[in-house]
């Protein structure tokens, strides 16, 4: 399902603050709500389907399991339940769903303080050809 | 475009012989030495339905595409995951095909449900148009959570074979959810299900009890399967371990994914090469007549599999289960457990009891478990600070 958004992209939020600033926006985040986590949630750069959010940073109740976090996203972007949706910890890794987020922080936590969370669909697929998708739905038409 | 138009017969040198290597070979869940079972490694990977593109189809809705060359890949990969669900269901794992031996009804009824007409179960038509409700148009590219969706729908009008089917959404697996599909049709719809399987007994001429003892076990015979996302770009090698280990349970479907936009069908593995089939290939469609004399041989791959190295596969992914009675579900579910505890492994999925609760704090947790949850969750969204989103329970 293609999106008003999808055309957009954004520079990631590492590449728009620098180390420093990042540090000290943590540390003045963690002092005022000491029992919140910082995350940071950005759509992948190649994503074609999924919505773009209209926020990057959150802070999350450490007690909130990854499902109910992945539950808040999805509803946000009011995906129906048969939509593939991946949240990708560091790029690479789907967190445990019971996991909660206190302990997704302590296993990934970036170094300037924030947890990093990318979301995805799913790749499609079909032959390798440099003109669009939609010239290719007309070979067939054609013969 | 042509490499994918080049027939089976111009390919066939090009494929590489299995590599002389002590390594096991993995086929959906069974194990073959390439020393002295290469005759029963090719004779089993022949034995699947390989599904090609094809030309010259009658028109996909009438007036639509005659080929599906180019966009129907990944609908050529369902079919197949989908048509070993079948082959389990019906002729049973160990069922070999032997060219130019007559086959049994059986088999042709499960061939005639993927060949190209607009009234197969299965076929390219069904899945094509079938496709329009989850977003996708008459010749658009699918992901293998889309084909897996469609299929779950089609199955529904596959009263011969009666498959519970669950696409596990959100990389978990929730046993209770799973068991209460399968037994559902004993407990509410038994009494408007069972003629309808009464009179396909007949005119299939089913021959045996199987039927009868599927009745008693109250299991539907389930389908599962698992989209997934391992990664970005590229998989996330601490996934690989887990993915060999699914072409190693006997419950084991393989796997639908590919290399960046060529869709496979993965069968089995051998050290670190995945074995699939290769839907890229342009076959003539095979004109539909008689169920029982359907000329079968372009069905089948006979030559020896393809292969790539695991590193390069794509890292959206939908994994198969075909679980025919309770007992393999439990041994199933043993079975991921057993891997969820090996060092050094990460699970590609989660297996729970029970729907993870959308709560877990204590004064949120007498919340009915609905969807209103998630409207509930999203006032949470109340304030802002310094640009953050604040979440509150």
């Amino acid at each position: 399902m293609q999106t008003l958004h999808s055309s957009q992209s954004v520079r990631p939020f590492k590449l728009r603050k620098s180390f420093a600033t990042r540090l000290e926006e943590v540390a003045g985040i963690r002092a005022k709500f000491p029992t919140k986590i910082p995350v940071i949630v950005e759509r992948y750069q190649k994503e074609k389907y999924l919505p773009l959010l209209d926020k990057t940073k959150f802070l999350v109740p450490q007690e909130l399991t990854m499902t109910q976090f992945i539950t808040i996203i999805r509803s946000r972007m009011a995906l129906n339940a048969t939509q593939a949706f991946y949240l990708l910890v560091n790029n690479k890794s789907l967190a445990s769903m019971s996991l909660t987020l206190a302990e997704v922080y302590r296993d990934y936590k970036d170094e300037d303080g924030f947890v990093y969370m990318t979301y995805a669909s799913q790749e499609m697929f079909g032959c390798l050809l440099p003109t669009a998708q939609g010239k290719l739905m007309e070979c067939p038409l054609k013969t | 475009m042509d490499a994918a138009t080049l027939t089976y017969d111009t390919l066939r040198f090009e494929y590489e012989d299995f590599p002389e290597t002590k390594d096991p070979v993995w086929i959906l869940g069974r194990t073959y030495s390439v020393f002295t079972e290469k005759e029963e490694i090719l004779l089993d990977v022949t034995s699947r339905f390989w599904f090609t593109y094809r030309k010259n189809f009658p028109a996909i809705g009438g007036t639509g595409p005659t080929s599906d060359t180019g966009w129907g890949c990944m609908l050529r990969c369902g079919q197949m995951i989908f048509a070993q669900a079948l082959v389990c269901r019906h002729l049973g794992r160990d069922w070999r095909w032997v060219k130019g031996k007559r086959q049994t009804d059986n088999y042709f009824n499960i061939l005639n449900a993927f060949i190209d007409k607009k009234d197969s179960y299965y076929s390219v038509h069904q899945i094509a148009q079938m496709g329009v409700g989850e977003g996708k148009s008459i010749g658009q590219w699918y992901g293998p959570n889309t084909v897996a969706q469609v299929l779950k729908k089609l199955a529904t009008f596959d009263t011969w074979s009666s498959l519970a089917v669950h696409i596990a959404m959100d990389n978990t697996v929730v046993m209770e959810e799973i068991r209460r599909l399968c037994k559902s049709n004993f407990l509410c719809a038994g009494a408007a299900a069972f003629p309808a399987a009464e009179s396909d007994l007949f005119y299939n001429g089913y021959p045996d009890g199987a039927e009868v003892t599927d009745r008693l076990s109250l299991w539907k015979p389930l389908v599962l399967l698992i989209p997934l996302r391992l990664g970005l770009t590229d998989i996330n090698e601490a996934y690989i371990e887990t993915l060999k280990h699914c072409f190693m349970m006997p419950q084991s479907l393989g796997v639908i994914g590919g290399k960046p936009n060529s869709a496979h069908y993965f069968i089995g593995y051998v050290g670190e090469e995945l074995i699939y089939l290769d839907p890229h290939t342009t076959q003539p469609a095979v004109e539909p007549s008689d169920n029982s004399c359907i000329p079968d041989e372009s069905f089948h791959c006979q030559h020896p599999p393809c292969r790539m190295s695991i590193a390069e596969l794509d890292p959206s992914i939908a994994v198969g289960f075909f679980c025919n009675t309770e007992e393999d579900f439990n041994d199933w579910c043993q079975e991921i457990k057993k891997l969820s505890l090996l060092k050094g492994v990460l699970p590609m999925f989660e297996l729970v009891e029970h729907q993870p609760s959308h709560f877990s704090s204590p004064d949120v947790l007498n919340l009915t478990p609905d969807s209103s949850d998630a409207d509930r969750l999203e006032r949470f969204f109340d304030s802002e600070d310094e640009d953050f989103e604040i979440l509150s329970l």
